[in-house]
């Protein structure tokens, strides 16, 4: 029994001196007095706001506002960076920013941004003020000295309370205790603080633990469904969006009349609108004037884009547009009549390969891969110019039963003359009579063939085996 | 409510006493003689003049609308701190009855035809050229029927008339409502007479904002009536205030200043009408780039043209000049007073509250300047063409003397209806609650 009072008197602490007031007016003057006697680890405590009582405390000005100045200042600048980042950044390696061009503005354009800047000016601001408060006094605490004391339960109720902290280099037990009863104290009280109440409660630290393993189950199942296959289907969270109510291409617009007097949301009629003539979509502009079109940059106009062009709504729209053609005109001194490209001055065609092509073993495979679907069956496998195709055809031409013009044999001197930027332009826009494969196969799909080709007329290859079975076969 | 002593008011002189009698003709002579020279200096442009005049006009009509809305809304939430200026404000706001008389040079002529300065007061206002080629456009496009022919059954010269009748007799009635039974209070000390403002101010409220919308529409929203904001008698509101409140600031400092009501309106007082100057100042630059940026987002041409026209430095090959008046606006009726009203010691300051209600005044002149005066540029705009520039419009001298003029209108109708009444509300219940008031 000794032992428990004993340590009880161990862990208390005497931390300040608590005088009891019946009335706001005797508490603000016992907090002037005190004030003036030179105490200034003081506190009062009270139901409601008293008028007066910062200054008879001797309290400065909270330096609140200043805190939540700089925090807003501050919030407005996070606002503004993060929105030019977020739509304008597109500077950044690493995680670029997503220019969206949105109604014809500008990328970061200030009054849409203005809102957004608003907001966390007043976010920012609002969590400054609350957490600031809470930081000036020193809050959140476990556990407040005062609550133990049973008289201190009225102060929310009818009572006034000042506490002056044994902190304070004038307290003097004794002495401050009279001194509280001079001041007009109907109860001086001390304030004991149990040591044991720093702690953390046992209950506290089992709930932290709880909620630490709870906060565990989703990365948990999610580290699960990742190694699981699933029958249900997927989760729509927003099904009008995976379910959009939009017309579809090679569908009739939205009739806003009745069948006698149609008003077609467009006047054509489609639901699918063709782009606007000169407009090029995201991601179709190719400028490599080398890799696209093999062509030398800097040396194309308008019309050699147009028919050496990969992109057929640039083609369509210069033949649509003849002020371009116009301008084309004036660039070469004699049009050439679209259905004649024969009778076309060459372009500046390159004669090495573009910088993003590595001619290699694996480009040279690819190349025979793609050579022998697409080109074989008239070039025939060697490039001679006696794939199956054209041999059949040339059957057919010889009784008169077709025309056919022969197909080319890559191996001779005057096609082995040509650059690769015109054999390039053969394969995407044809030739004579040959079409053009620019919609089968992909560009760099075409330079691997164009470096197979140069493979072919290099070494020279003669007619294989099958050439020659295929002969028989039409010689039979 | 709580029982306190009966309040003491301890200043000699509580009202203008006879110097209202030598105010008068002074402040009389001022607005003559501005108004005067700005018909002067004019030429007797009477398009020229009548849109200055529309401007003071509209400046100081809704500043006597902000006074109205201080009265009803210090009675809705029964305000104790505000009754030591309360009266000034019930004062203001009964300015708004003589007010009618101000407008009557705008409304006359309009009755007899004129769309000079309203350009739908004729059939077929958006076509240019002869009436009968106006009417035939009409006639020719009955589906769907054009914008201007719906519009005209508000926007109609009768209707109008009638409008303006209804609003002046409304707001009258209710100023005079609230200032009658506050003098009569002065005299009974009778409780209930608080008790019953009190409760009228509650469909007084919805009826002065029905009439505040409908009014700012016809004032100075209809100068373009193509245009189309939902968020015009918002600002137009915003902007009221805001300067009843600099000018009740300012006349507090005036009488106080000139030896009037001296103890009765205390630093708190001026900290108060500095607080709300500074919230008034937020909501107005809330509500002006509520308005613009709604308006600039959706890019609908019968919206932007209005915004265009005062934003872009050429709009139509016009350099207007326009542009140069939006950035006043933006730094000097929002950015420069929100930082400097913003700090306490600063409300608090008797010296710095002159500057910053003169200054919040001269804005508000600013702020009506910008929304009225465009409008003139793009009527002559239209005749004279793409050389109607910012000298075509922008005349210091026709417009400078009539907002001193209408200065002076406001200060002889204020003098005229304080007279010798106290300018506190002697008794009011409320009063000691007001003497005794205190920011924490």
């Amino acid at each position: 029994m000794t032992e428990k009072q004993n340590q009880e008197t161990a862990d208390q602490k005497l931390v300040g001196l608590l005088a009891q007031f019946e009335d706001p007016g005797s508490l603000v003057r016992a907090c002037n007095e005190a004030r003036e006697s030179g105490y200034n680890k003081i506190d009062a405590y009270s139901p409601f706001p008293v008028h007066g009582i910062d200054p008879a405390l001797g309290i400065p000005r909270t330096i609140l506002p200043f805190f939540v100045l700089i925090i807003g200042l501050t919030g407005c600048a996070v606002g503004l960076g993060m929105q030019y980042y977020a739509n304008a950044g597109d500077w950044s390696p690493l995680f670029p920013g997503y220019n969206f061009m949105i109604s014809g503005k500008p990328f970061f354009s200030l009054p849409a941004n203005i809102p957004v800047t608003f907001e966390i000016v007043i976010l920012s601001s609002a969590i400054a003020t609350f957490l600031g408060m809470w930081a000036l006094n020193r809050l959140p605490r476990l556990a407040n000295p005062l609550h133990r004391i049973s008289r201190f339960k009225r102060v929310t109720n009818d009572k006034f309370f000042l506490l002056i902290e044994t902190k304070d280099p004038q307290f003097k037990r004794e002495e401050t205790e009279s001194q509280l009863s001079q001041w007009g104290a109907s109860v001086v009280e001390e304030v004991n603080e149990d040591l044991t109440d720093q702690q953390l409660p046992s209950w506290l630290q089992l709930a932290g633990l709880m909620t630490a393993l709870i906060l565990l189950i989703p990365p948990v199942l999610i580290f699960r469904a990742e190694g699981m296959t699933s029958r249900k289907p997927r989760l729509h969270v927003v099904p009008d969006m995976d379910w959009q109510e939009k017309y579809k291409t090679q569908t009739l617009a939205p009739n806003l009349g009745d069948e006698q007097h149609p008003n077609f949301l467009f006047v054509d009629g489609r639901a699918m609108q063709e782009p606007i003539p000169g407009t090029i979509a995201r991601g179709d502009l190719y400028t490599d004037s080398e890799y696209f079109r093999g062509i030398k940059s800097g040396t194309e106009s308008f019309a050699t884009i147009s028919t050496a062009g990969v992109h057929t709504g640039l083609q369509d729209a210069a033949h649509q547009d003849d002020s371009h053609q116009d301008e084309a005109a004036k660039d070469k001194p004699a049009e050439p009549a679209k259905d004649d490209p024969a009778a076309a001055p060459e372009p500046d065609w390159v004669t090495q390969f573009p910088a993003n092509v590595h001619v290699n073993q694996a480009l040279l495979e690819r190349g025979q891969r793609r050579f022998n679907i697409y080109c074989s069956v008239c070039h025939g496998y060697a490039g001679n110019g006696d794939g199956l195709v054209n041999a059949r055809a040339m059957a057919l031409a010889a009784s008169g039963q077709a025309q056919w013009t022969a197909a080319k044999s890559l191996n001779d001197p005057e096609t082995k003359k040509n650059p690769v930027g015109r054999i390039f332009d053969t394969i995407s826009n044809g030739r004579g009579t040959m079409g053009p494969y620019k919609s089968q196969i992909p560009v760099e799909d075409r330079w691997a063939i164009v470096a197979y080709v140069r493979a072919l007329q290099g070494t020279g290859i003669k007619p294989t085996t099958m050439t020659k079975a295929v002969e028989k076969a039409v010689a039979e | 409510m709580h029982e306190v002593q009966p309040a003491k008011i301890t200043s000699p002189i509580v009202s203008l006493k006879d110097n209202y009698l030598r105010l008068i003709p002074i402040s009389l002579i001022v607005a003559a003689a501005g108004i005067g020279g700005a018909l002067l200096f004019s030429g007797f442009n009477m398009q020229r003049f009548s849109f200055a005049y529309l401007t003071g006009f509209c400046c100081l009509m809704s500043l006597c609308l902000g006074g109205l809305f201080f009265v009803i809304v210090m009675h809705l939430t029964r305000a104790g701190w505000s009754v030591t200026v309360r009266r000034i404000a019930e004062i203001i706001a009964m300015c708004t009855l003589p007010m009618f008389i101000l407008y009557l040079p705008i409304l006359i002529p309009l009755m007899a035809g004129s769309d000079e300065v309203y350009v739908w007061n004729q059939p077929g206002w958006s076509i240019h050229g002869d009436a009968a080629e106006k009417q035939a456009v009409l006639d020719a496009s009955k589906y769907p029927p054009p914008i201007e022919e719906l519009k005209s059954y508000y926007l109609n010269r009768w209707f109008f008339a009638g409008r303006m009748v209804t609003y002046f007799a409304i707001w009258g009635a209710m100023a005079w409502f609230f200032l009658s039974n506050s003098l009569k209070q002065d005299k009974t000390g009778d409780k209930n007479l608080t008790a019953k403002m009190q409760k009228h101010s509650t469909w007084m409220m919805i009826l002065f904002a029905a009439t505040l919308v409908f009014s700012s529409i016809d004032f100075e929203m209809s100068l373009a009536p193509f245009w189309f904001s939902t968020m015009w008698p918002v600002y137009f509101f915003s902007g009221g205030v805001l300067s009843a409140l600099a000018a009740i600031t300012l006349i507090c400092l005036w009488l106080q200043r000139s030896g009037r009501v001296t103890d009765e309106i205390t630093v708190e007082h001026y900290h108060d009408l500095g607080k709300l100057m500074f919230s008034f100042v937020i909501f107005w630059g809330y509500i002006a780039f509520s308005q613009f940026m709604l308006i600039w987002y959706a890019n609908i041409p019968e919206e932007t043209f209005w915004f265009a026209w005062r934003i872009n430095p050429a709009p139509d090959g016009v350099m207007t000049g326009w542009q140069w008046f939006s950035l006043l606006l933006l730094f000097g009726h929002l950015l420069i007073p929100l930082l400097a009203l913003m700090a306490r010691t600063v409300r608090r300051s008797k010296n710095f509250l002159v500057y910053a209600a003169i200054y919040l005044l001269v804005m508000h002149w600013v702020d009506h300047y910008w929304i009225v005066m465009p409008q003139y540029s793009d009527i002559i705009s239209d005749h004279v063409g793409p050389a109607a520039g910012l000298a075509m419009h922008f005349k210091p001298l026709i417009d400078i003397p009539c907002a001193i003029g209408m200065a002076g209108v406001f200060v002889a109708l204020f003098c005229l209806i304080a007279r010798d009444r106290p300018l506190v509300p002697l008794k009011d219940p409320r009063l000691g609650e007001a003497l005794a008031h205190h920011n924490p």
